[in-house]
């Protein structure tokens, strides 16, 4: 037991029990469901998860600084529009543009939610409330009601969605989740070993404590939120390339899915705690159920129902379970402590 | 002069096959009305070529006052049109034209500017329970859709038939509704015996879901031939999606869609044949229609026939489709393919 508690932390234990619940899920699918468990069940599920989940890895570090970013839908719409804009105007452009475009320009909406949230002292929810209209709002003016259509962009992009990077065993590895799950492994290796990132979970369990240490708050906060923005930028263009037509709706609800993928993934919404790789497992319980639902074709109300209920038992499990599970862990720390002291006091 | 008396002829006819008593009225041009043409939301295509249609019209009556096209942006559709409407109300315009998205939740603020004496024309959808409207400007017959859409899946499928599924928008989007139902009805007719509809889901008008929900229909029923989404958004998406999977030699797409957007889907087969009416002619008719009710030329009741510029003849009568309410009609459908998709996208 002490073993395994050195080994393992927590929110291990509730990722685990997460890809256990996703397990549970396919099984109960597949007994439901004729032809489940086919490779293209597999490839559906991974390509309406892989959007989602780029948006929530930076939704994950905006959520640990005790933030929360809901204009990630409007970024992903303008940046999808403006980089499809520019690559239907010249096609003859190399294809490391448009994404750099898509994730500047994220990245630049980012920057203006983060200086707002950490300097302007504004709550993030405000903010980002207020940038999710205004960002719609610029693109609604700037389209003109012109739609980006397929037909206007390069035949590379269209048929990106389309290209595997490998095929296994019937199982078709697309070229943008592998990029998304490279962003994942990335991000999750950053957090954990990397300083910098580090600190934002420092800045999320305790504000005041990481600003009397000396940490630059702000600048964490700026961080957190010009990531997300970038993110957003690059599954704008992911966006461009899935679904070819870009209108002013691009994106438009996105942000509920991404919060929902962090919260069902145990990043917790008060900040501190969650990781990366939570998220996106969170990504891809809400896919497999949102795909599978669609197979059996409930009625649409349900369906709503059904993912508005996984996010509350997330919520109430986290509250529970993993608070239960915390003290076990700190209170076997304590009892380390307590053994050990008693020697030092002994010496009078 | 052969061709005048022939159209005189003819517009006499016309004239007196109209019911009611009323003559066609031509409109005075040069009034000077303040009128508001309201969309459902900004930003995408039909909404726009509404506009413009409207324009010409307005540029056609030289009407001294600016049209002024306002709506709201798409996530904030609802509240969005009430207060626009309310506002145009507290500015005392003359007549607001409303494609309404807003259901019956808004009648009150419709009802109020009538009280003030404005005049108020819908467009592309109606007020429900017509209450707080004059006359809806309805794009298409709703029993004509349903046969277009039968004719449509006849000619894709073929004589020997199949199934095929429906792609719609949102389960309580009045006009798609109508539309399917009018097109169940069609398929009783012996012709289109072989055509067996198996299932109907819904995209809510969202390129995401509609994309996943076409492919969970290819999945759910492996053998159908067609998917036949009765909405702009829909039909893209399954199209794309289709196209995505390698499918388009398997399963057609069809329905009703935005030329432009359409283009690359028929031009490489995916998408065959699509229907859809002008929505610059819709513009052009409302910004009419409007413009003689606010100068008074005609009035907001049935059999009043009047002219509407390069369009033609109109009557209006009560709207068959709803339990209150008047309509004018304007019609017809088009329909694209390979042959003249190009054209109509420019």
């Amino acid at each position: 037991m002490t073993w395994l508690r050195r080994r393992i932390r927590p929110e291990q234990i509730r990722e685990f029990s997460l890809l256990l619940l996703i397990v549970v899920a396919v099984l109960i699918f597949g007994s439901a469901i004729d032809n489940y468990y086919t490779s293209r069940t597999f490839n559906r599920i991974a390509s309406s998860v892989m959007i989602i989940t780029v948006v929530a890895v930076g939704q994950t570090l905006v959520v640990l600084t005790r933030n929360i970013d809901l204009s990630v839908g409007s970024i992903v719409g303008c940046t999808a529009y403006v980089a499809g804009v520019r690559i239907a105007a010249d096609n003859g452009l190399p294809a490391i543009v448009p994404v750099l475009i898509a994730v500047a320009l994220g990245a630049a909406m980012g920057a203006i939610n983060g200086v707002l949230v950490a300097w302007g002292r504004v709550p993030s929810i405000i903010v980002t409330l207020g940038t999710l209209a205004i960002f719609r709002g610029l693109l609604v003016d700037y389209s003109g009601a012109r739609t980006v259509t397929t037909d206007s962009l390069p035949p590379w992009l269209v048929d990106l969605p389309r290209l595997d990077l490998f095929t296994l065993a019937g199982l078709h590895v697309k070229v943008m989740v592998a990029l998304a799950l490279a962003i994942v492994i990335a991000f999750q290796l950053a957090t954990s070993y990397l300083t910098f990132a580090r600190q934002f979970y420092a800045l999320g369990s305790n504000p005041d404590a990481a600003d009397l240490i000396g940490l630059p708050t702000r600048r964490i906060v700026l961080t957190a939120f010009v990531l997300s923005g970038a993110l957003s930028g690059l599954a704008g263009f992911m966006t461009l390339a899935r679904f070819g037509n870009i209108t002013v709706e691009a994106g438009r609800g996105l942000e509920l899915e991404v919060v929902a993928a962090a919260v069902v993934g145990g990043v917790n919404i008060f900040g501190g705690s969650g990781t990366v790789i939570g998220a996106m497992l969170g990504g891809v319980m809400i896919g497999t159920l949102e795909q599978s639902l669609l197979r059996l074709q409930i009625n649409e109300f349900w369906r709503d129902a059904v993912m508005g209920l996984l996010i509350l038992l997330a919520v109430a499990s986290d509250a529970v379970i993993l608070k239960r599970l915390r003290a076990l862990w700190a209170r076997a720390d304590l009892e380390m402590i307590a053994r050990s002291a008693p020697r030092t006091g002994e010496a009078p | 002069m052969r061709e005048y008396v022939l159209a005189g002829a003819a517009l006499l006819a016309v004239g007196m096959l109209s019911p009611g008593a009323h003559a066609q009225v031509k409109a005075t041009p040069g009034k000077a009305e303040n009128m508001v043409l309201l969309p459902k939301f900004l930003g995408i295509l039909p909404f726009d070529q509404a506009h413009r249609g409207a324009e010409e019209a307005a540029a056609e009556l030289k009407n001294p006052a600016k049209l002024q096209y306002l709506g709201p942006t798409p996530e904030n559709s609802v509240a969005g049109q009430i207060e626009i409407v309310t506002n145009a109300t507290t500015q005392g315009v003359n007549a607001i034209m409303i494609s309404n998205n807003s259901g019956d939740q808004i009648v009150p603020a419709a009802k109020k500017a009538q009280a003030a004496g404005i005049k108020v024309v819908t467009w592309d959808s109606p007020i429900p329970s017509a209450e707080g409207e004059d006359v809806f400007v309805a794009q298409v017959d709703f029993t004509q859709t349903g046969r277009v859409m039968a004719d449509m899946a006849l000619k894709i499928m073929g004589p020997e038939g199949g199934k095929f599924a429906i792609l719609s928008a949102s389960p309580d989007a009045a006009n798609q509704n109508a539309w399917i139902a009018a097109m169940q009805e069609a398929l009783k007719d012996p012709k289109y015996a072989k055509l067996q509809q198996v299932g109907i889901v819904y995209g809510n008008d969202q390129s995401e879901l509609s994309y996943n929900q076409a492919l969970a229909l290819v999945d759910k029923y492996p053998g159908i031939k067609l998917i036949m989404a009765p909405t702009s958004v829909g039909i893209v998406a399954a199209a794309k999606a289709m196209q995505d999977e390698g499918l388009c030699n398997k399963v057609k797409v069809s329905g009703l869609g935005v030329p432009k957007e359409m283009l690359a889907y028929t031009k490489n087969g995916c998408a065959p044949e699509f229907a859809l009416w002008s929505f610059v002619d819709l513009g052009y008719l409302t910004y009419y229609t409007a413009y003689m009710l606010a100068t008074g030329e005609i009035k907001a009741e049935p059999g009043q026939s009047f002219t509407a510029g390069r369009l033609g003849n109109y009557t209006i009568t009560k709207d068959p489709t709803r339990k209150a309410g008047l309509r004018v009609l304007m019609g017809p459908f088009s329909i694209y393919d390979a042959s003249n998709v190009e054209a109509a996208a420019k």
